[in-house]
């Protein structure tokens, strides 16, 4: 009372907002994001042209991709990353003593949480141009051969292994996320209806598990040999419809060899933004 | 803090008494107490050896170590220091935690954790408040969450105004589970998101000083699953509702609802089966279309 | 001190209702308690409280016939004034604590639900689930910690009542309390201090009472010159679960919904109940009251199941007194929808679902309706002057008690659901006293008040520190509290006789002196429970020698105290000119006891360390006396004599005899 109290800062004076922040990032746009990555990438069981198309539609933006990533994408996520794992610091796991299902999911939660970033940012200096200077020229992901360097770069068990184990930690973190953010928010309330949205949040999470596991398997399966002709031939129709290259008659294989290609109809595609 | 222990639970019974066994049996039950002898001290383990007896609960075998003063080793030792009152799981006094789970002593039989583990029975202090001796715990952040939130019907006064506000059967059995909440920290204890806050008096510090500071240190600290509920059951009673706002001012505030990990032990452990988190939820719900409400009407 | 200041000692229902008129009066208040007030004995309370409602009134019920049901429940025992002002405040009292957001259960169209309780023909209980007590004490502490919020009241919780302190006249200035953690003593000056400590359950080792009732506050005030009144009267409830650590109640409804009381006939069975055949089973109460069962009140239960226990010996076990409470012929459907809450605590407890095997019972103390003696200020229509400084005083001037440590509002006998009536009727009723008592003192200089707390605090330090030095002390504080509460328990609570309260006076008094070689096993100075106890028990002494003082000399039976030498049994001829001749006799033997009797106890503390004891008249102005002839043989004739000599002494209407079941 005679002591003046500390006056707070500006985290503490708007924590809920920050927190309310945070859970809404993990479904906007970060959760977006993921259910949008994951179905492109099972995309790659309909054959690399189907991969490539979607992988294409995406690069379709242009210049724009990049400041679009960042601000929707990687700031965001970094936003949601922070203030996890301070929320994880302030916390004490207790799943030993207080061993429910609800404990367990609180846990994994922030253990899946963990591995998550873990796997995005490997993932990043695997893929992503972000990672480019950390990996040296050779690797990456190249967006008009989709298909066959994510294949070579997650050919390799282990790869796969650690790209099975963040895709379900990752799946795991947003379901679970989906139906915590459900009480936080105050969608369902009584333990009737949380019930209910649990079993909402399981389907999600099976169908993006489902997605994201068969993408890894697609892409161990795929010949890349076989996917690189095809991206080839993709790339070269996508400059010609650019007029980069001149149409040549008889050139064309790319679009007659594709069975079920239904990329003449993509609309316009683009090779910048790489 | 008073405890009146017998040491024989035939005591008060009639001429009968005197027949009571001494071959009824020989059995013993040992006991593990984490002990601290006061604040900002080491905390040591004591073994006690406990004659077993039927329908025991854990009151009545520190009611036996308390009656004895013995360690297992045969040393005199100072009684186990422990919180309890009504014995009947109503005043939320004996709040301890039993075989590493928190719970009321006084419901915890003894033949049941027996059967959990014949070898031991371990007593522990709360961890999520400062001890103050044993057992004993300090909490006092408990009853200041209730502050926090305005845990009250917000009355002109005492004086007669006629009967209160007409409520619905529904509306009652929705508040009547809330309002058994004995404040005795059990969803505090099992919350991971609920941590100790430890607050020591600096020399000198006047008791004015020092419990101010102790409450603005609680009041940055996670307010906790009993407070919300209470918050809850007083913004749905027609006349509490009266300062809703400023209790879901409170909740969002530091350390409010937010702080949830919805780990929903709290709704596991309470010894009332209270739906703490239908609370949580509802708090929440209250609380973001609050924050809209206060975006947009500013 | 120009702002006033009055010290409150107990946070239960009364307490709490006192703080919180004082403090909406703008009195500062100190509110000592041994454990958070939320904790409180209060929250034990299950069935409910009572009031004239709506829909009574309709029903030909008022608030007179609610004073005449608790006094006729209480055997005439108490000064009517106050029970009249009580019952009048009833309804106002429900209302407030509907006002404060107390869960009573509904009726469909929203209004207050009522159910009837024992001693009444009305359904005037108001209640919350089976935890009306809890929901009470829970509105009230809410008040108060607004009350400590906005900085009116402080509340020093673990804090243990030592003595009041008194002036050179004989007024009390305050108090000097303990802090149970620290062990530091503090001296609390006040113009006015509140005892709201409640009853003396553990004088008797295990009761139905919480560990904190042990009766010691009130003992303390006994000590430094407050007046005890009744005693000797100590409700024992029919029905508790034993326990190891504490005899848990087991609500009277469970018999309502059809529960048996019954024991083998053979003596100790070793059979499961449930295998043993009906012929075998001795229903005891269905027996001997045929017309009412197990529905039989309070007392005569009590006593039947004491009897058939210690008397007939077939006590379900040998080292248990105990007999069979059996549900297990009833639906579970109906027992879950009706029963469910005490049927969990005895399963929770027990580990024993009593859907399935019977309960183990046996009759425990439950309530005292003795307490400390307080005044009062008749009005001039029969009830109290309200604000006068007389009213819930004690015999020291300044110094109060409310609460279930008065003696004042149940007689012999408590009605049930009035105890929490009663409660928060002297907290709030008291408040006006209290602020006019205290306005009243002579404001104290600083140097006398330090003189005088000085004193106070010193003669307890050293009493404390004696404590922590003795040694080579050979008795043990615990043994000594069982022996007192086995010896209690056998002698004082259902049937009582002179030899054997003579007998046991004398064994408290050598279990005080032994008391004196107490050796603690805890001697340091921080949170010690033991010395803590210790001092309590030596305060149990006084109350038990009062309580057995008062039952040896008081030569006759009523309400709750029960001597069989003294009994007057119905009628035995069946030739009806015997019959009249008889019951004209019972009549006038009715009427002696009366006259002789009907006082109430005072206890004071001698400076010798025994009660004296001397008898108070009772204010019956406006009631007069009546005979309970509950169950007993040929009560209709005695009841057609007794009629005939109320018209020839010119009394009829309202207060004309009658005999209602008389359910405690």
């Amino acid at each position: 009372m005679n002591q003046p109290e500390p006056s707070r800062s500006f985290l503490s004076r708007h924590q809920f907002l920050i927190y309310r922040l945070f859970s809404l990032s993990g479904l906007i746009p970060v959760g977006a994001f993921l259910v949008v990555h994951l179905l492109t990438n099972a995309s790659v069981l309909g054959g690399p042209e189907s991969f490539q198309s979607r992988v294409d539609m995406i690069h379709s933006l242009g210049p724009l991709l990049v400041p679009i990533e960042i601000a929707f994408i990687f700031l965001p996520m970094l936003f949601h990353a922070a203030v996890g794992f301070a929320i994880i610091a302030g916390g004490l796991p207790n799943v030993g003593s207080y061993p429910y299902v609800g404990n367990v999911r609180y846990t994994l939660q922030r253990a899946t949480g963990m591995i998550a970033f873990a796997f995005i940012i490997g993932h990043l200096i695997q893929l992503h141009w972000l990672g480019a200077p950390l990996r040296g020229s050779e690797g990456g992901f190249d967006p008009h051969h989709a298909t066959s360097t994510a294949a070579i770069a997650i050919r390799p068990l282990l790869v796969s292994i650690l790209y099975a184990i963040g895709v379900l930690s990752t799946v795991f973190h947003f379901s679970n996320g989906l139906w915590t953010l459900g009480i936080t928010w105050g969608l369902w309330t009584s333990p009737a209806a949380m019930r209910r949205a649990n079993w909402v949040s399981i389907a999600v999470g099976v169908v993006l598990a489902a997605a994201g596991l068969g993408a890894i398997g697609g892409l161990r399966t795929v010949d890349v040999a076989k996917a690189r002709g095809v991206e080839d031939r993709m790339d070269e129709v996508k400059r010609m419809l650019k007029g980069e290259m001149p149409i040549e008659e008889g050139r064309s294989p790319a679009v007659r060899g594709t069975s079920n290609s239904s990329l003449p109809n993509a609309g316009p595609v683009s090779s910048e933004g790489t | 803090m008073i405890q009146a222990v017998e040491t024989n639970h035939d005591a008060g019974d009639v001429a009968t008494a005197a027949g009571h066994g001494a071959g009824a049996t020989s059995r013993t039950i040992h006991v593990r107490v984490l002990r601290q002898d006061a604040p900002g001290q080491e905390s040591y383990w004591e073994r006690h050896a406990i004659p077993y007896e039927p329908n025991m609960n854990v009151i009545s075998i520190l009611q036996r170590i308390a009656a004895t003063a013995r360690a297992e080793d045969g040393r005199s030792v100072a009684p186990v220091a422990w919180d309890c009152n009504c014995l009947e799981e109503v005043c939320g006094s004996c709040t301890m935690l039993v075989n590493g789970r928190t719970r009321m002593a006084c419901t915890a039989l003894v033949d049941r954790l027996l059967e959990d583990n014949s070898e031991e029975i371990e007593l522990r202090p709360m961890s999520k408040f400062p001890v103050v001796r044993d057992l004993v715990v300090d909490r006092r952040r408990v009853f200041r969450g209730l502050e926090r939130v305005e845990a009250w019907v917000p009355v002109d006064g005492s004086y007669d105004h006629g009967p209160g506000p007409r409520i619905s059967p529904e509306d009652q059995e929705d508040a009547y589970p809330l309002s058994t909440c004995m404040s005795c920290g059990c969803c505090l204890e099992a919350c991971p998101q609920y941590t100790k806050i430890e607050v020591v008096q600096r020399e000198g510090e006047s008791a004015e000083a020092f419990d101010a500071r102790r409450k603005a240190a609680f009041d940055r600290g996670f307010v906790g699953a009993h407070a919300i509920s209470q918050a809850m059951l007083f913004n749905a009673h027609p006349t509490g509702r009266m300062i809703a706002d400023e209790r879901l001012a409170a909740l969002t505030g530091e350390g409010g609802i937010q702080m949830c990990g919805n780990a929903q032990n709290c709704v596991a452990v309470c010894p009332k089966h209270i739906p703490l988190t239908r609370s949580i939820a509802r708090a929440g719900r209250a609380a973001t279309v609050w924050a809209i409400k206060k975006l947009f009407d500013r | 001190m120009a702002q006033p200041r009055v010290l409150v000692i107990g946070g239960g229902l009364a307490g709490l209702a006192a703080t919180m008129r004082l403090a909406e009066s703008g009195t500062d208040v100190d509110l000592v308690s041994l454990v958070p007030v939320k904790r409180s004995h209060s929250a034990c309370a299950q069935g409910g409280i009572n009031s004239v409602n709506a829909l009574t009134r309709q029903q030909g019920d008022n608030e007179w016939k609610h004073f005449d049901d608790t006094v006729y429940g209480g055997d005439f025992l108490q000064h009517q004034p106050p029970v009249k002002e009580m019952a009048d405040w009833g309804p106002r009292i429900i209302d407030l604590m509907d006002r404060l957001g107390v869960p009573f259960n509904r009726t469909p169209e929203g209004f207050r639900d009522q159910r009837r309780f024992g001693g009444t023909l009305y359904k005037r209980t108001a209640f919350a689930g089976a935890t009306t007590g809890q929901q009470l004490l829970y509105a009230l502490d809410e008040q108060v910690r607004r009350y400590e919020v906005s900085g009116r009241v402080k509340k020093w919780e673990f804090w243990d009542f030592l003595e009041p302190v008194l002036d050179a006249s004989g007024r009390c200035r305050g108090a000097v309390c303990q802090d149970l953690v620290t062990m530091q003593f503090r001296a609390f000056p006040a113009d006015a201090v509140v005892l709201a400590t409640g009853g003396c359950g553990l004088v008797y080792g295990r009761s139905t009472m919480s560990m904190v009732c042990t009766g010691s506050a009130v003992s303390r005030a006994y000590q430094a010159g407050a007046w005890y009144g009744n005693g000797e009267f100590i409700q024992v409830h029919p029905t508790a679960i034993p326990g190891a650590d504490k005899l848990r109640l087991m609500s009277e409804s469970a018999r309502g919904e059809g529960g048996r009381v019954w024991v083998p006939r053979k003596p100790q069975d070793p059979r499961d109940p449930r295998e043993i055949p009906e012929a075998e089973r001795c229903y005891f109460l269905e027996e001997r009251y045929p017309k009412y069962g197990n529905l039989v009140p309070r007392d005569i239960a009590t006593r039947e199941i004491f009897d058939i226990c210690t008397t007939d010996g077939l006590s379900v076990e040998k080292d248990r007194l105990c007999v069979y409470l059996d549900l297990t012929h009833l639906s579970r459907e109906m027992l879950d929808r009706k029963l469910g809450g005490i049927l969990e605590i005895y399963e929770k407890f027990q580990g024993v679902d009593p859907r399935v095997v019977p309960m183990k019972i046996f009759p425990a103390v439950h309530y005292s309706m003795g307490g400390l003696w307080v005044d009062y200020q008749k009005s001039s229509s029969g009830g109290l002057e309200e604000g006068d400084p007389k009213n819930q005083q004690t015999s020291i001037p300044g110094l109060y008690a409310i609460g279930e440590c008065d003696y004042q509002y149940h007689g012999a006998n408590r009605l049930g659901a009035n105890s929490l009536l009663s409660c928060i009727f002297s907290g709030l009723f008291c408040a006006p006293s209290v602020i006019a008592s205290g306005a009243a003192v002579r404001k104290t200089s600083a140097e006398e008040s330090s003189r005088l707390f000085d004193a106070s605090l010193r003669r307890q330090e050293a009493r404390h520190e004696s404590l922590l030095a003795r040694r080579g002390g050979n008795e043990n504080p615990y043994d000594l509290h069982q022996q007192l509460g086995g010896l209690m328990t056998r002698v004082a609570t259902v049937v009582r006789r002179n030899e054997q309260l003579a007998a046991a006076y004398d064994e408290v008094c050598g279990l005080e002196e032994r008391w004196q070689r107490c050796s603690l096993s805890d001697t340091g100075n921080w949170t010690n429970q033991n010395v803590v106890f210790t001092k309590s028990l030596g305060d149990m002494f006084p109350i038990a020698k009062l309580i057995l003082k008062g039952a040896l000399l008081r030569d006759e039976c009523r309400g709750a105290h029960y001597k069989p030498s003294t009994a007057m049994p119905g009628i035995a001829a069946t030739d009806p000119v015997e019959q009249r001749r008889e019951a004209e006799e019972w009549c006038d033997r009715f009427e002696a006891n009366t006259r002789k009797w009907l006082k109430s106890t005072i206890a004071k503390h001698g400076a010798d360390g025994h009660p004296q004891i001397s008898y108070e008249d009772i204010d019956t102005s406006l009631i007069p006396p009546r005979p309970r002839l509950y169950g007993l043989v040929g009560g209709d004739v005695i009841e057609e004599v007794w009629r005939e000599r109320q018209r020839a002494a010119g009394q009829a209407g309202e207060t004309s005899p009658q005999p209602v079941a008389a359910g405690a």
